[in-house]
């Protein structure tokens, strides 16, 4: 738009303001403006979800609608529109539109990516201006300061195809990074963008998009967890502005004033609960954390579904809000040969066959849903995919609401649009034949605002393209303020839908044919058959040899009984209680389950924050992936406890998170729960980047490394202090005292002060290891654990006398050069000098076995069989200081166990059962079945798949986006079995 | 001073005992006699307990001996095996992975037949005796690459220089399939998806990269047919050109060519081109091979599985699956050599053959099936089984003595002989053991 007519239509919306009633008139040359007042008669008026009047007349004046009613008699002055055998419904909504103008408007930064990340969580190299340029946030993708309504734009184009869908209004919402800024409710109507706009700042934007675009890999945050902390952070910091210039607002004098900070100001309406925060998880799981940060930070908010909610139904019930729904399906390609098809796995099959039941399963859940075209290459598929939606299980009242009350309600316009009610604005959106929910049924117009917009239905109508207006009044041409003079009423009959029917007779019959086919679901939940598979009140295993790691040895001809979870016996005899699960476990072993205290398995997403020095404030346990594959495959080789440990990426990695291997428990239900907090820290090679290229962050040698735990540590203590001047500082004075800002890295650092957070430092070189010691000693921090540690027998006094564990591999070595005097006597060597020694896999596949990397140290150095499986039970136990609940077998623990075939130092056991807190989770007798009826069940979707293709119908709309999306590996399965897809050096032992 | 002295007179024993651990073994006796051993030749049953008369460097007599011999070693309550080979490792070629200046495994180059491994195998390398202490007496260093990456050499543990080493040079050729897979993204919701073009282009792409590489052996082919005709009825020369003269063995099936391939299609593509042009074939890897084991069997091709240590490939397979295939081969009459990953990092690995081999025996294999997998089999594959793989009158002294079952973690190997010699089973792990154990207590 030309300023000079920018000025002029703010001129005529002043006059509006005097002249209600009367049209606004043009300067010459411009099409004149028609009368506001309309009667639409005749018509089925869908009023609100539930509620029909078979024939009624709404009546519009000025944008607004008057009266809706049968009884309703137009006025003289209404221009009269037959509406016989259309339907009319209150105009659609959609509430998470983009059109192509999203971009943030500042330039992204260009600096060097070392210092981008600024100041923020103790960066020790700091830029002058991080962030993007200017004030705002220091990370580039927190612009929660960008609106969207500012330099909103949207194409003619794009608007018409959502008017051809039946939309009338639409929430712009901004695109990358990761708090992204507010998005604005728009009337998709060609008109000034000032009218246009309905309300500003609708919704604050979150979205837990790792790596954003246009960013490159070294900023933080680069991982998922990185990303989760970034944006706790953020409203932290916002909420501390507000207490800071609140409190020098009241006494500026004698006072450093506080920094600006737009980024932190924005945030504040979304702080009150005046703004509603939508977030944007990206998988089935984060749903489940983006509730519970939203909670945390006492945000209202909605949810942006995954589309793979049916993952974990559960996890979105437990968000209890509003979801927001795309109705982008993945679609199969053609596949050349038989053994393509077949390399085409379950997981891919399901989520083909699930995605249009997803918004059914929300609905199931009882959750609020609305829908967008978001995501979505050719728009002009949603109709054809919520057709499929409402096979699936969603009602049509249900999805009519998702179209209109509910994001209308969402966006806090539910009292100007949403209904066709009296005082609302005139949005509404007229369709043919059956009505919206038949795909053969034409959008034949809308409404906005009161203006009529006819929407182009397609190809098929020839009559009514016979009647359309020359090629130069194409509305992409149409200047602003024009409108399209209405047609003579006897154009908007509408043509009987049989004639549509006629014009292209093939294509309904195979939409029909790949409807039908699509309508009934093949694929199973991902669920079913998980979680525990027996339960039973008590266990009694008899005449086992029972390796109990405690005091009492190994007993030979003894027994085993479990009650009400809990380890109620063991011995050569024990209680029979009534309904006891008895097994007969002659010639077989007892174990504790086994417990991986470094596991890199279960993590949703990268497993290093690497960007910064210091990711204390990184959580695992934010980003536990209980849908993993691998705990499965790991409960087979008889672990119940798996330590999920942060990369070795930094001298300060991440909050680690031990879990119970509960197959089928969502996220937090898999946290070993009170289990004290843990942290991973690492040394040499990988924290000073000696094997990638380019490095040049701070540290880069192992002098580098002690100078920066002694600054982080030290500026932990000034953060507790600060904290703890705080709070015993003098309260009731004229101005309250604001408390210190939250820093989640100090926080961390602190707990560890505080005797509240241990330690478990990724070590390899006897150097090292004596330097970590004596400086953690002189902070009075006791280490929990070593790990690697594969010089430790060189330092294994030293160790012993600190009282820290080395938790060790076998007999790794010689694959980086810190590694080149490991040798597989280290376990032993450093018990024989006093350490607690434990052996860790640090590889899904390695943790499968861990009963025989004990076994190596029988063989290396000699070891008792006792004495080596406790390398995998009770020590790991006792260096995560969990021994309370697990690691050996004695009344009142945890009835964790293995039973093995035969000793499970024995080469060539195997791992029969596997039970935690007395419920079995693996049975190896179970497992082929199991296995055929997955592989049945994938067949089957892949005999559906195949006819789909055939049928022609769900591959012919989507585009490459939806090709491309089915081979997309959800974040849940994309680092189970085999890699393909993990970057290279994403973590390094 | 005197202490000073004793002390240095100590090291300097140690550093002299140290050089000599892991040196090559001296001339051997004339006749060695094993006692009570429970002997495993491998070709047949075991025998306990058992003597074994060495002579030579070979196997004179195995059976209850009551001979004279030069030395008598009596075994009573150890086993006897005969020395383990490794196939497909990086042994020799790598000694640190992270440190490139010690990486010899790959080259450049998508078609270097030329390429010899047995040339750049470091005689010294301290994962050497760190290998043999635990059984295995002989490696295939084999070059790793795309397509085609040069030849391997069959190598003892035992030798002064790389030609002492050698065994059987050239022993094969290693080509790596190209990937058959098709994919046409990464991961969901991230950002980090791999560009691969469409599923139809990716199609394109894997059918010229085929055609690429039975190219590369049609051309060697007219090489090898002008060179010969050349020779027999005096054709111009076309002049010796070292790639090509690299693959005329393996065009006429005297040596075979080992593919490596993992992936089904690639296996079974692998299958088809070998048979159309009578390539006399191994396949190395074989991660999906038991889904074709009677196609393997019928076609008489071995594998060398290399993937017991590997995660299913999805959610339909069960977890067990790749302990389980070398019996699931086994069973269909293919015959299969077990081997560690070919990569660098698991050069350091390679001790851990017999635990591969004993993890498939807990989920089916025979034992004796998988002590012939790690001796036989792969003495048949390369063609040396009329010296090595077996306890046998007149083949290769080359054999070691382990205090129990050397399936068994908790057994430790006490002798090995390379061809009749005694060989030291010293090594990096074993002088830093001694030394550290014997670390005085820091005040």
């Amino acid at each position: 738009m030309t300023p000079l007519r920018k000025i002029l239509w703010i001129g005529l919306a002043c006059l509006a303001l005097h002249g209600a009633v009367r049209a606004e008139i043009l300067p010459p040359g411009n099409r004149a403006i028609p009368l506001g007042v309309h009667a639409l008669v005749g018509g089925k008026v869908v009023v609100k979800p539930g509620q029909v009047l078979e024939s009624a007349t709404v009546l519009i004046r000025d944008g607004l609608i008057e009266k809706v009613g049968p009884d309703v008699t137009a006025p003289a002055d209404a221009r009269i529109w037959d509406m016989k055998g259309l339907t009319i419904y209150a105009g659609f909504i959609d509430p998470y539109l983009t059109l192509g103008t999203n971009a943030p408007s500042r330039p992204a930064t260009n600096r060097d990516s070392e210092l981008r990340a600024g100041r923020f969580f103790g960066l020790p190299v700091a830029a002058l201006d991080p962030g993007t340029p200017g004030p705002g946030a220091q990370l580039s993708t927190v612009t929660p300061e960008h609106r969207m309504a500012e330099g909103i734009s949207p194409d003619a184009q794009a608007l018409q195809s959502l008017r051809a869908l039946g939309f009338t209004v639409g929430n712009v919402v901004p695109a990358g990074g990761i708090i992204r800024g507010t998005s604005v409710l728009i009337a998709l109507s060609e008109s000034n963008p000032n009218e246009a706009v309905i309300r500003p700042d609708v919704f604050q934007h979150v979205a837990f998009e790792s790596m954003g675009r246009g960013e490159e890999p070294g900023s933080y945050p680069q991982s998922l967890m990185g990303v989760i902390s970034a944006v706790r952070q953020s409203f932290f910091d916002a909420r501390h502005y507000f207490l800071e210039h609140q409190s020098y607002e009241q006494a500026p004098q004698g006072r450093k004033r506080p920094p600006f900070n737009p980024a932190s100001q924005a945030l504040g309406p979304a702080l009150r609960r005046e703004m509603p925060v939508v977030f944007e998880p990206g998988s089935a799981l984060m749903v489940d954390r983006a509730a519970r940060v939203g909670r945390e930070l006492g945000l209202n908010f909605y949810i942006l579904a995954s589309g793979q909610e049916w993952r974990r139904p559960d996890l979105a019930k437990g968000s209890g809000v509003p979801f927001i729904v795309p109705l982008n399906f993945p679609e199969i390609s053609k596949m050349p040969e038989e053994d393509d098809w077949n390399a085409i796995t379950l997981d891919q099959l399901r989520a083909w066959d699930w995605a249009p039941e997803d918004a059914a399963v929300l609905r199931a859940q009882n959750l609020e849903v609305a829908l967008t075209t978001y995501e979505l290459e050719d728009k002009s598929a949603f109709r054809r995919n919520l057709a499929y939606a409402i096979d699936r299980g969603l009602t049509e009242n249900d999805a009519l609401a998702a179209l209109t009350t509910v994001p209308a309600k969402l966006c806090g316009v539910e009292k100007s649009l949403g209904t066709v009610e009296a005082g609302k604005m005139a949005n509404l959106t007229v369709v043919s034949g059956k009505g919206y929910f038949d795909p053969e049924a034409k959008v034949m117009e809308v409404w906005i605002d009161g203006r009529f917009y006819r929407t182009e239905t397609g190809e098929t109508n020839a009559e009514a393209a016979a009647e359309e207006k020359p090629p130069e009044e194409k509305l992409g041409e149409q200047k602003p303020g024009e409108v399209k003079p209405p047609e003579a009423k006897t154009a908007e009959v509408k043509p009987p839908e049989a004639k549509a029917a006629e014009a292209k007779p093939a294509r309904p019959n195979r939409a029909a044919a790949a409807r039908e086919l699509l309508k009934k679901r093949v694929a199973h939940a991902p669920l079913e058959g998980r979680g525990a598979l027996t339960n039973p009140p008590a266990l009694l295993l008899t005449n086992a040899t029972i390796w109990t790691c405690g005091p009492a040895g190994r007993l030979e001809i003894a027994s085993l009984l479990i009650e009400h979870g809990k380890i109620a016996e063991v011995g050569a005899t024990v209680r029979h209680p009534a309904g006891a699960l008895v097994e007969d476990a002659t010639g077989k072993s007892i174990t504790p389950g086994i417990i991986d205290p470094h596991s890199h398995s279960m993590i949703l997403g990268d497993v290093n924050e690497g960007s910064l020095p210091s990711s204390a404030m990184v959580r695992i346990g934010d980003v536990v992936n209980s849908e993993s594959a691998n705990i499965y495959l790991q409960l087979a080789g008889g672990v119940t406890e798996a330590h999920l440990l942060h990369g070795s990426a930094n001298p300060i990695g991440g909050q680690c998170c031990l879990i119970k291997l509960r197959d089928g428990a969502g996220p937090e239900d898999l946290k070993f729960e009170g289990a004290p907090p843990t942290i991973k820290f690492a040394l040499g090679e990988n924290v000073k980047q000696s094997n990638s290229r380019g490095g040049t962050r701070f540290p880069q040698t192992r002098m580098g490394v002690q100078a920066f735990y002694d600054n982080r540590f030290t500026a932990a203590r000034q953060y507790l202090k600060a904290w703890d001047d705080f709070n015993k500082s003098a309260r009731g004075g004229p101005v309250a005292p604001v408390p210190p800002a939250r820093d989640l890295e100090l926080e961390a650092l602190g707990e560890i002060l505080q005797g509240k957070r241990f330690i478990h430092c990724h070590s390899y070189r006897q150097d090292e290891i004596l330097m970590f010691i004596r400086l953690m000693q002189s902070f009075s921090i006791q280490v929990a654990a070593m790990h690697h540690v594969l010089e430790g027998y060189k330092v294994a006094d030293e160790m012993a006398a600190a009282g820290i564990g080395g938790s060790t591999f076998s007999d790794w070595w010689a694959y980086k050069f810190e590694v080149y005097d490991a040798i597989p006597y280290n376990g032993t060597l450093m018990h024989d000098r006093g350490v607690l020694v434990s052996f860790n896999s640090d590889s899904d596949d390695l943790a499968r076995r861990l009963n025989f990397e004990a076994a190596k140290a029988v063989k290396y150095g000699g070891l008792s069989e006792i004495e080596a499986l406790k390398f995998v039970t009770i020590n790991p136990a006792r260096q995560l200081r969990v021994e309370k609940r697990v690691g050996s077998l004695e009344p009142g623990k945890d009835g964790d166990i293995a039973l093995w075939s035969k000793s499970p130092l024995d080469s060539t056991t195997v791992c029969l059962e596997t039970w935690i807190e007395g419920k079995k989770y693996f049975d190896r007798s179970l497992d082929a079945a199991r296995t055929a009826a997955l592989e049945e069940e994938r067949k089957a979707l892949l005999a559906k798949a195949r006819k789909a293709l055939q049928a022609g119908g769900p591959n012919d709309r989507g585009g490459a986006r939806a090709r491309r999306q089915f081979f997309e590996t959800a974040l849940e399965h994309q680092d189970d079995f085999y890699n393909h897809d993990r970057d290279e050096g994403e973590f390094e032992p | 001073m005197k202490g000073n002295l004793n002390h240095n007179l100590t090291l300097c024993c140690w550093l002299a005992i140290a050089a000599c651990a892991s040196a090559p073994a001296p001339a051997r006796a004339q006749t060695l006699l094993l006692k009570n051993a429970t002997v495993h030749p491998v070709s047949g049953p075991a025998l306990s307990p058992g003597d074994v008369l060495l002579e030579n460097g070979k196997v004179r007599q195995i059976g209850h001996l009551n001979v004279p011999a030069d030395r008598v070693v009596d075994l009573t309550g150890q086993h006897l095996y005969p020395g383990f080979l490794l196939l497909n490792t990086a042994l020799g070629l790598s000694e640190i992975e992270e440190v490139r200046a010690t990486l010899d495994a790959e080259e450049v180059g998508q078609f270097v037949p030329e390429v010899q491994s047995w040339v750049a195998v470091n005689p010294d390398s301290e994962l050497l005796p760190v290998a043999r202490a635990n059984g295995i007496a002989f490696f295939e260093p084999a070059p790793e690459g795309s397509m085609i990456a040069g030849q391997s050499a069959l190598m003892a543990m035992d030798g002064w220089t790389t030609e002492e080493m050698v065994f059987k040079k050239p022993a094969a050729l290693h080509v790596y399939w190209p990937s058959m897979e098709i994919s046409i993204a990464g991961r969901r919701g991230g950002r980090r998806g791999r560009a691969a073009g469409s599923a139809e282009e990716q199609i394109k792409e894997r059918e010229r990269r085929i055609k690429e590489l039975a190219d590369f052996f049609a051309d060697a082919r007219a090489y090898a047919q002008a060179r010969d005709a050349a020779q027999t009825n005096g054709a111009a020369d076309p002049g010796l050109n070292p790639p090509w003269e690299a693959m005329r063995p393996y065009l006429k099936g005297e040596r075979p060519i080992m593919v490596h391939a993992e992936e089904l299609r690639q296996i079974k593509s692998a299958l088809q081109w070998a048979e159309t042009n009578h390539y006399k074939i191994v396949i190395a890897g074989g991660r999906d091979a038991w889904k074709v084991a009677e196609l393997l069997a019928k076609k008489n091709v071995p594998v060398i599985y290399d993937d017991i240590y590997s995660l299913p490939l999805s959610e339909a397979e069960s977890y067990d699956i790749h302990f389980k295939a070398p019996e699931l081969l086994r069973q269909a009459g293919v015959k299969v050599a077990l081997s560690l990953q070919t990569t660098v990092f698991d050069a350091p690995f390679a001790r851990n053959l017999p635990y591969v081999a004993s993890q498939a025996v807990a989920y089916g294999l025979p034992a004796e099936e998988a002590l012939k997998a790690m001796t036989l089999y792969p003495a048949q594959i390369l063609g040396v089984e009329d010296r090595l793989g077996a306890i046998e009158p007149g083949k290769d002294a080359t054999l070691f003595a382990c205090t129990g079952d050397i399936l068994d973690l908790r057994a430790n190997v006490t002798h090995f002989w390379m061809a009749g010699r005694e060989v030291s089973l010293d090594n990096r792990h074993t002088r830093l053991y001694e030394k550290y154990r014997n670390r005085p207590k820091p005040h």
